[in-house]
C-alpha cells in the first residue's frame, strides 16, 4: 500500500503549514500529500500538487460536525495513511470526530511527525510545557499539528485535482451568528515583540504604560490569565499561555507576570525573554534571559525614557 | 510550597484513626491558603495589601468553624484538627492567622461562658465568618498581671457603663464584636460591646515589628453604654474566665508558631540546595546539616507538643500545663528556627522581606497571650504544687 | 435537567519532578483535579441552581481519583461515577468509549459538560469523541452557554470570532476557563460530600476492553536554557542595561 497523506485546516495560513507537515511526511515515505478541501477550491490553494474537493456540503455550512462528516465519507472510497489536521480550536474538533468514527488513534498538537515501519510518531508537549513527549499511533490515525511549527508552503499548481461528492448533510450544531475578534488584537502571532502584562499592573487604567511601551517599541500587547479572564481588562485573545495563544517573537518582555507554568507554556518559544517583577522569587526569572527585580511602575517609564531619547 | 505534609497526614490517622474527612477537609483548606492567601503574605506584610477580604474568604470557607458544636454553626471537628487548621495558615500568613485565631477565641468565651441567648446570637456569625472579633483584656498599664485591671464597669440603671481602654488588641478597630473585661465592684467581669457602640473608639494602628497584616491597636471606652445582657456569665467571674479562655488559645499560639517555623524551614532548604560555595551547594556542609536537622527536630516536637494539649484538651482533663509548655516550647523553637533561615540565607536572609518577616512574625508569640515567663510560672507552680 | 460533567484527576504539573536522568516521574505523581475541569463543575452546579436539575460527576481514573471525585461533589455534585481505568496507560479514545458507556448506563442525559482540556496532558480529544460516540450534538470552547427548554445556545470562543451556535439537546459541551470562576468548596461542604454516593465501577463491568492504539514513547523534561541575568542598580540603571542587553541581542532597533 503507497503512503497518502492528507492535509487539512479551514483556516488559510494553518492549511499552508499543515500542507507543509504533510509533504515533509510523505517526502520521508515516499507517498502522496494531498490538500483537502471541502466544499470549494480555496483561492490560496492548492498548496500541494494533490488535491481533493469533498462537495456535497455547502461551504457556508463548513462547521467542524459538517467537515469531520466529509472526511469521513471521502475514507470510504480509500483510506489514508495519516489525516493531518491544523491545530486550531475547529481543527482539533474535526480530528477526534474523525479518529472516532474511524476508531483510529490521534495524536495531539504535534510537532516533529515522522513515520517509523507502520507507526507516526510525533511530539508533544505536556505537564504544561515542562515535558516532551514522543507519541506513537499505528497506521491508519489523524494528527493535529501545532500551530506555528511548520514553515507554510505557497501556493502551488495542481497536478491532479480530484473532486468527490460526499453528498448532503444535516448538521445537529447551526451557526446563528459569528462575530469577528478585534482585529487590531489578534495580531499576536506574526509580532516581533511583545509586551506582556500581569497581575502587577494594579489598575485597568495603569495597561497604558505597558502599552505606551509597546508601541515605542513597535510590538504588541499581550497578558497573562488573570488580566483577561478573571480581570476581564483585555480581551480574551491578548491571553497567553496553555489555554490562550502560544506565541514565538524575538523578544518578549514580561512586564508583572509572575510566571505560571501555564503562562509560560504560551511563551517559552520566544527567542529572547525579559522580565520585570518586584518579587525576585517569581518563576517567570527563572524562564526569562534578562531579569529586573523591580517596581513596573519605575522600571517601564525608564526603559521608554531610554529608547524613544536614542532613536 | 505545599503546606498540607505527610507528617500532617500521619498524625490525623494517628490520632484520629477512621476519620479521613480530617484529612480532606484539612487538605482544602491546604489548597484554600496555597491559592488565595500565601501570594498575598509579603504584600500583606508590607501593608501594601489589607488583609479584610482574604480574612472574609477565608473564615467563609470554615476554619474557625471546626472545633465549634454543629448546632452553632461549627463543624464539631476535634480542636487538634483545628490546631492543625491553624498551623497552615500560620505556613501561609501569620499575620491573618492571628486574626482569626483571636477572632474564634472570642467566640469560645462566649461559647463557654455565655447565656443560651448568647451564644445563638453570637457564635454561629462569629464561626461562620459574618461577624469578625476580637477579644479586649491587656491594658496600657496591665500585662500579665491581669487583675490590676484599669477598665471599669459600672452599674448604670439597667446595664452598664464601661470607662478606660485596652492595649494591643488585635482586630481592633475591624471587628464587630468585641470580647472586653472590665472590672466591676465585684471584680473583673467579662462583656460583649458591640462594634458600633458609639462609646467605642480606637489608636492608631500600630507600627509592629511582625504580624503586620493583622490591625493591632488601643481600644479606647468612654461612657460606653451596655445593656445589662451584654456581660458573659457572672460578674466577677472574668478572670478565671480569662485563664480558661487564654489556655485554648495559647495552644493555637503554639500550632501558628509551628507553621511559622515551617515556613522559614521550607524556604531555608530550597535554598541551601541551590546556593553555591567552594564548589558545591552549601546544604552538602555539616555546620548547614546541624541546622537543617536541628529546625526540623524543633518543628516536629513543637507540633507534637501542641497536638498533645490539644489531644487532652478534647479529653476533658485540665490542660492549663500542657497548653503552656506547647506555647513556650513553640513560640520559642519558632524564633530559633527563623534565626536560623535567616543565617542559612545570609545577607539574603538580612535583606529579605519573605526571610526576615517570619522572624519577625514569631517574635510577638513569646511575648502575647502569656509571655515565655509567666508560662513557665505556671508550668512550674503545678508541678511543684503537686501532692508526692 | 439531567447534567453529566466528565473530569479528570490530572497529575499536578507544577509537582511534577524530574528523575536524574530528566524524564518526568509520572508514577507516583501527586494529582488533583485539572484545574480547567473546575469551571466545568462550576458551570454544571450553575445551571443547577439556577434551572433544578442534578449533576453526576464522571471520571475514569485510578483509585486515588476519589479525591477529585469529592471535590467535585463538595463543589455541588449530587452523585459520582468512577470508571476504574488508569489514564496514564489507555488513550483518549479508550476513555471517552469508557466515558459513553458509563453516561449511557446511568439513563438519559441532558447536557454533559466537560472542560476544553485537561490541565496535564491537554489533548482536548475526549469531549468531542464523547459527543461522536454518544451521537450528540457537540460545542467546543464554549465561553457562555444558556439551555431553555430543549435547546442549548452556546458562544464558542475561536481565535478570530466568537460564534454563537446553537442545537437541540441531548449535546455535550466543553467549556474554557474564563466562562466562569470556580468556588472552592467550604469545609462544611467537603464534609458533606463525604456523605454523597460515589460509585467505583470497573470496565469489565460496562463491558468494555480498552486496546490503546496511541501510546507515549518517552517523556523527557524541557529544560530551561534561558541565560537568567539579573540586572540591578536603580530603575533608570537596570532599565539602560536592559535596552543595552536587548540591542545586543539585535531583538529591539538600536
Amino acid at each position: 500500500m503507497t503512503l497518502t497523506v492528507w492535509a487539512y485546516s479551514e483556516s488559510g495560513q494553518v492549511a499552508s503549514e499543515v500542507a507543509a507537515a504533510a509533504q515533509s511526511l510523505a517526502g520521508t515515505g515516499k507517498g502522496d500529500a494531498v490538500e483537502v478541501m471541502v466544499g470549494a477550491m480555496s483561492d490560496a490553494g492548492p498548496r500541494l500538487p494533490n488535491a481533493l474537493v469533498l462537495r456535497g456540503m455547502s461551504a457556508s455550512e463548513n462547521t467542524p460536525e459538517s467537515t469531520a462528516e466529509a472526511i469521513c465519507r471521502a475514507t470510504s472510497k480509500g483510506m489514508p495513511s495519516v489525516i493531518l489536521v491544523g491545530s486550531t480550536r475547529n481543527g482539533r474538533e474535526v480530528a477526534a470526530r474523525v479518529a472516532a468514527r474511524l476508531g483510529t488513534g490521534c495524536i495531539s498538537d504535534a510537532s516533529k511527525l515522522t513515520l517509523e515501519g507502520e507507526s507516526l510518531i510525533g511530539e508533544r508537549s505536556a505537564f504544561a510545557g515542562k515535558v516532551t513527549a514522543k507519541v506513537v499511533a499505528p497506521i491508519p490515525c489523524v494528527a493535529t499539528v501545532k500551530v506555528g511549527t511548520y514553515p507554510a508552503a505557497g501556493k502551488t499548481t495542481a497536478n491532479s485535482v480530484s473532486e468527490m461528492d460526499v453528498g448532503g448533510f444535516s448538521p445537529k450544531v447551526k451557526v446563528l451568528k459569528t462575530i469577528r475578534k478585534d482585529a487590531r488584537s489578534v495580531n499576536l502571532n506574526s509580532a516581533k515583540i511583545i509586551v506582556s502584562a500581569g497581575r502587577g499592573v494594579k489598575k485597568k487604567e495603569d495597561l497604558a504604560i505597558v502599552e505606551s511601551l509597546a508601541k515605542s517599541l513597535g510590538g504588541a500587547v499581550g497578558c497573562s490569565r488573570p488580566l483577561s479572564s478573571d480581570l476581564g481588562w483585555l480581551p480574551e485573545e491578548h491571553h497567553i499561555g496553555l489555554t490562550g495563544v502560544t506565541v514565538k517573537p524575538e523578544l518578549y518582555l514580561a512586564v508583572g507576570i509572575s510566571g505560571q507554568l501555564q503562562h509560560i507554556a504560551g511563551m517559552k518559544d520566544s527567542k529572547v525573554v525579559a522580565a520585570i517583577n518586584t518579587d525576585k522569587d517569581a518563576p517567570i526569572f527563572q524562564a526569562a534571559d534578562y531579569g529586573i527585580v523591580g517596581d513596573l511602575y519605575q522600571v517601564i517609564p525608564a526603559i521608554e525614557e531610554i529608547v524613544r531619547r536614542r532613536s | 510550597m505545599p503546606l498540607f505534609l505527610e507528617e500532617h497526614r500521619q498524625l490525623l490517622s494517628f490520632n484520629y484513626p477512621g476519620r479521613g474527612d480530617l484529612v480532606e477537609a484539612l487538605e482544602s483548606v491546604a489548597g484554600f491558603l496555597e491559592d488565595k492567601v500565601m501570594p498575598m503574605a509579603t504584600k500583606f506584610d508590607q501593608h501594601a495589601a489589607k488583609i479584610e477580604e482574604t480574612r472574609k474568604e477565608l473564615l467563609r470557607q470554615g476554619v474557625c468553624q471546626m472545633p465549634f458544636p454543629k448546632e452553632l454553626e461549627g463543624l464539631g471537628l476535634p480542636f487538634g484538627a483545628y490546631a492543625l487548621a491553624i498551623e497552615l495558615t500560620g505556613a501561609a500568613d501569620a499575620g491573618i492567622a492571628l486574626s482569626i485565631a483571636i477572632h474564634n477565641t472570642a467566640a469560645e468565651g462566649i461559647l463557654q461562658f455565655g447565656s443560651e441567648g448568647q451564644k445563638r446570637k453570637y457564635v454561629p456569625d462569629i464561626v461562620a465568618g459574618r461577624k469578625v472579633a476580637s477579644f479586649a483584656l491587656t491594658e496600657p498599664t496591665s500585662g500579665s498581671d491581669a487583675k490590676a485591671m484599669g477598665t471599669k464597669a459600672a452599674r448604670d440603671g439597667e446595664g452598664f457603663v464601661l470607662n478606660g481602654s485596652k492595649a494591643f488588641i488585635t482586630n481592633a478597630g475591624e471587628a464587630d464584636v468585641y470580647f472586653v473585661f472590665a472590672a466591676t465592684p465585684k471584680g473583673p467581669s467579662s462583656f460583649i460591646v458591640e462594634g458600633s457602640n458609639p462609646g467605642l473608639s480606637f489608636g492608631e494602628d500600630l507600627p509592629k515589628l511582625g504580624m503586620r497584616g493583622s490591625r493591632t491597636s488601643e481600644v479606647r471606652f468612654s461612657d460606653c453604654r451596655v445593656p445589662a445582657e451584654s456581660l458573659v456569665g457572672e460578674e466577677g467571674m472574668g478572670f478565671e474566665y480569662a485563664k480558661k479562655m487564654l489556655n485554648g488559645s495559647r495552644i493555637v499560639m503554639g500550632s501558628l508558631c509551628v507553621g511559622i517555623a515551617q515556613a522559614a524551614f521550607e524556604k531555608s532548604i530550597e535554598y541551601a540546595r541551590s546556593r553555591k560555595a567552594f564548589g558545591s551547594a552549601i546544604s552538602e556542609f555539616q555546620l548547614i546539616r546541624e541546622k537543617v536537622a536541628d529546625m526540623k527536630t524543633g518543628i516536629t516536637a513543637g507540633r507534637l507538643l501542641c497536638l498533645h494539649a490539644a489531644r487532652v484538651r478534647e479529653s476533658g482533663a485540665d490542660f492549663g500545663s500542657e497548653a503552656a509548655q506547647a506555647k513556650v516550647f513553640s513560640t520559642e523553637m519558632s524564633l530559633r528556627v527563623c534565626d536560623s533561615a535567616i543565617q542559612v540565607f545570609g545577607g539574603y536572609g538580612y535583606t529579605t522581606d519573605d526571610v526576615h518577616r517570619h522572624w519577625r512574625d514569631a517574635r510577638l508569640l513569646t511575648i502575647g497571650e502569656g509571655t515565655s515567663e509567666v508560662l513557665r510560672m505556671l508550668i512550674a507552680r503545678r508541678e511543684l504544687a503537686r501532692s508526692l | 435537567m439531567k447534567i453529566a460533567v466528565c473530569i479528570k484527576h490530572a497529575v499536578d504539573e507544577s509537582e511534577l519532578k524530574m528523575d536524574p536522568g530528566g524524564s518526568p516521574m509520572i508514577t507516583g505523581a501527586a494529582g488533583k483535579m485539572g484545574t480547567f475541569d473546575k469551571n466545568a463543575v462550576e458551570e454544571a452546579v450553575r445551571l443547577k441552581s439556577s434551572g433544578g436539575g442534578d449533576v453526576t460527576i464522571f471520571t475514569v481514573g485510578p483509585a486515588d481519583a476519589r479525591k477529585s471525585m469529592k471535590e467535585g461533589l463538595a463543589m455541588g455534585g449530587d452523585r459520582g461515577v468512577l470508571v476504574t481505568a488508569d489514564p496514564v496507560r489507555i488513550d483518549s479514545l479508550s476513555v471517552a468509549g469508557l466515558l459513553a458507556k458509563a453516561v449511557q448506563r446511568d439513563g438519559s442525559f441532558d447536557l454533559i459538560i466537560c472542560s476544553e482540556g485537561s490541565s496535564d496532558v491537554y489533548t482536548g480529544q475526549v469531549p468531542p469523541m464523547l459527543a461522536e460516540l454518544l451521537g450528540f450534538a457537540y460545542f467546543g470552547y464554549a465561553k457562555k452557554l444558556e439551555v431553555s427548554g430543549s435547546r442549548i445556545r452556546v458562544e464558542r470562543s475561536l481565535e478570530e470570532s466568537v460564534e454563537v451556535v446553537e442545537a437541540p439537546l441531548p449535546a455535550v459541551v466543553s467549556v474554557v476557563s474564563e466562562i466562569n470562576e470556580p468556588r472552592y468548596p467550604t469545609l462544611i461542604q467537603i464534609m458533606q460530600a463525604a456523605k454523597k454516593p460515589l460509585e467505583e465501577v470497573p470496565p469489565s463491568a460496562l463491558g468494555v476492553e480498552t486496546a490503546p492504539k496511541v501510546v507515549v514513547r518517552s517523556m523527557s523534561g524541557q529544560g530551561s536554557n534561558r541565560k537568567k541575568v539579573m540586572l540591578d542598580g536603580t530603575p533608570e540603571e537596570a532599565a539602560a542595561k536592559l535596552v543595552d542587553a536587548l540591542r545586543a541581542e539585535g531583538v529591539i532597533p538600536r
